[in-house]
């Protein structure tokens, strides 16, 4: 099935009670390709992309992944869906009472039936790849937000997924930390993966991106090539988003 | 002035053996209804995850039933109700000698008085172990959850691997407080006659002298040393 979009959403709408925070997304993600979503906040950002993994429960419209309709996908079908989509939270989500190792582990043993040594094997490897190999052994609260966070994304490409989604990964982090985050996910995009960002990094987006997404009010508002949404963007909307995020005293990549 | 407190009349002859005997049988009912209580959390809290409303009534009706109503009352009524309702041959065999069943101490764990008092500890304190474990999953922030969810793991492996064990620990003080809770509630059960500390005591006490103190000491020195093992263990 390599033949088909990384992920598709057909008309995608959901409500929570009354409020309806998707209102109609029609989008294809090509493989390998790095797309930022950004917009205001309550745009729905964060919806959208939980929405691939079924995070959010559907409720109209359909979402493939890789070619597999998530809002049919049940019991193993879901598990291995879900394990073959790396997804990085905002405030981490570590899993507090284990080492990174063993968080980087858990689901590669009962998802993937892997065994120890082979899970073990991985683990170095990936929690190499984001600079934390002499940290394998140390819990999430001994390590500071910046390498939590990395070990989060080490986590999520332990199943080794050919899409990581990226839920606002450096807003939960001081300043200062933000920039290795930046650098790791930076790297991952050279590796071909397919990446979609949540982020209000302009930094990150300007350099990184193929292609930029602004959601406003459940709505795709723009949907351009990074040289084009900075220049001129084509909805109003979003040249104001831009030029509030864009002023000289918002904090960005360093 | 002080008071009068006879060690040699309780720590001599038979007043030293029947507290010795007392002592065994508080043990032992502590550890079977421990285990049996731990038995009663771990289904009551796997039945309140059930995503069907039925059994989540269910569950919280066993609750409601036995955190609402006196241990004194519970036991008299699985003693002489619970014993009753029993099938006669079932009654006639409890009834009989079983040497095999019979620990050092002369704790005789088929006795209707050991049994009505494990029984009713188990499901007594097993209902407050489920629900300081369930203050515990209630305390473990949503995003646990969803992690679990996002790397594929099934509700069971999330709740073994990554919800229970947090649960735990959040859990740890009053969950070992209610461990200590039953050693002492065993003492409700010298109302059945289950011949444990407190009533070893009595008896004592009409015999010839003052016990109470000495039970007392026994109480604290053995909830002294479940704490320490409970909190050792728990922090492992």
């Amino acid at each position: 099935m390599s033949s088909s979009p990384m992920i598709e959403f057909r008309d995608v709408h959901k409500s929570f009670g009354d409020l309806e925070v998707i209102r109609g997304v029609s989008l294809t993600v090509h493989r390998g390709s790095v797309v930022v979503v950004c917009g205001p906040s309550g745009s729905g950002k964060s919806t959208l992309i939980r929405r691939v993994n079924r995070l959010e429960t559907p409720s109209r419209g359909e979402v493939f992944v890789d070619g597999i309709n998530s809002s049919l996908a049940r019991g193993e079908e879901l598990r291995l869906l879900r394990s073959g989509v790396g997804f990085v939270f905002q405030q981490f989500n570590l899993y507090p009472h284990l080492t990174a190792r063993q968080n980087v582990t858990l689901a590669l043993r009962k998802v993937l039936k892997q065994g120890k040594a082979e899970a073990d094997e991985v683990a170095e490897e990936v929690l190499a790849q984001v600079g934390l190999a002499d940290k394998a052994e140390s819990l999430p609260g001994q390590l500071s937000g910046g390498q939590q966070q990395r070990v989060a994304i080490a986590r999520a490409l332990a199943a080794k997924p050919e899409l990581l989604l990226f839920d606002e990964p450096t807003s939960a982090l001081d300043p200062e930390m933000i920039g290795e985050v930046l650098a790791v996910i930076r790297d991952l995009a050279h590796r071909g993966i397919t990446l979609v960002v949540v982020t209000h990094e302009m930094g990150f987006a300007r350099t990184v991106a193929d292609r930029i997404l602004f959601l406003d009010r459940g709505i795709i508002e723009e949907d351009s090539p990074p040289e084009t949404f900075f220049r001129g963007a084509a909805s109003p909307r979003a040249r104001q988003f831009l030029s509030r995020i864009l002023s000289p005293l918002h904090t960005a990549e360093s | 002035m002080s008071i009068p407190i006879d060690w040699a009349g309780v720590l001599t002859g038979e007043p030293a053996r029947w507290l010795a005997e007392g002592l065994a049988v508080t043990l032992a009912t502590t550890i079977v209804a421990g285990l049996g209580a731990t038995l009663v959390a771990v289904s009551l809290t796997a039945l309140r995850l059930s995503p069907s409303a039925p059994i989540l009534w269910l569950s919280r009706g066993i609750v409601s039933v036995f955190r609402n109503t006196p241990l004194l009352v519970q036991l008299l009524v699985w003693y002489f109700v619970g014993f009753g309702v029993l099938p006669a041959g079932a009654r006639a065999w409890l009834v009989a000698d079983h040497p095999w069943a019979v620990l050092p101490g002369n704790v005789s764990l088929l006795a209707p008085e050991f049994l009505a008092a494990a029984w009713g500890l188990s499901l007594f304190v097993g209902v407050f172990l489920s629900e300081e474990i369930q203050a515990g999953l209630n305390a473990i922030p949503r995003g646990q959850r969803e992690a679990a969810a996002s790397q594929g793991l099934g509700s069971w492996d999330s709740i073994a691997a990554v919800l229970l064990p947090q649960a735990l620990r959040n859990a740890r003080q009053p969950v070992v407080g209610q461990y200590l809770n039953l050693m002492k509630l065993t003492s409700i059960a010298c109302s059945v006659g289950l011949a444990e500390i407190t009533y070893q005591a009595r008896v004592i006490e009409s015999y010839n002298s003052h016990a109470f103190e000495a039970g007392t000491i026994l109480y604290l020195a053995v909830g002294f040393v479940m704490e320490r093992l409970l909190l050792a263990g728990g922090r492992s």
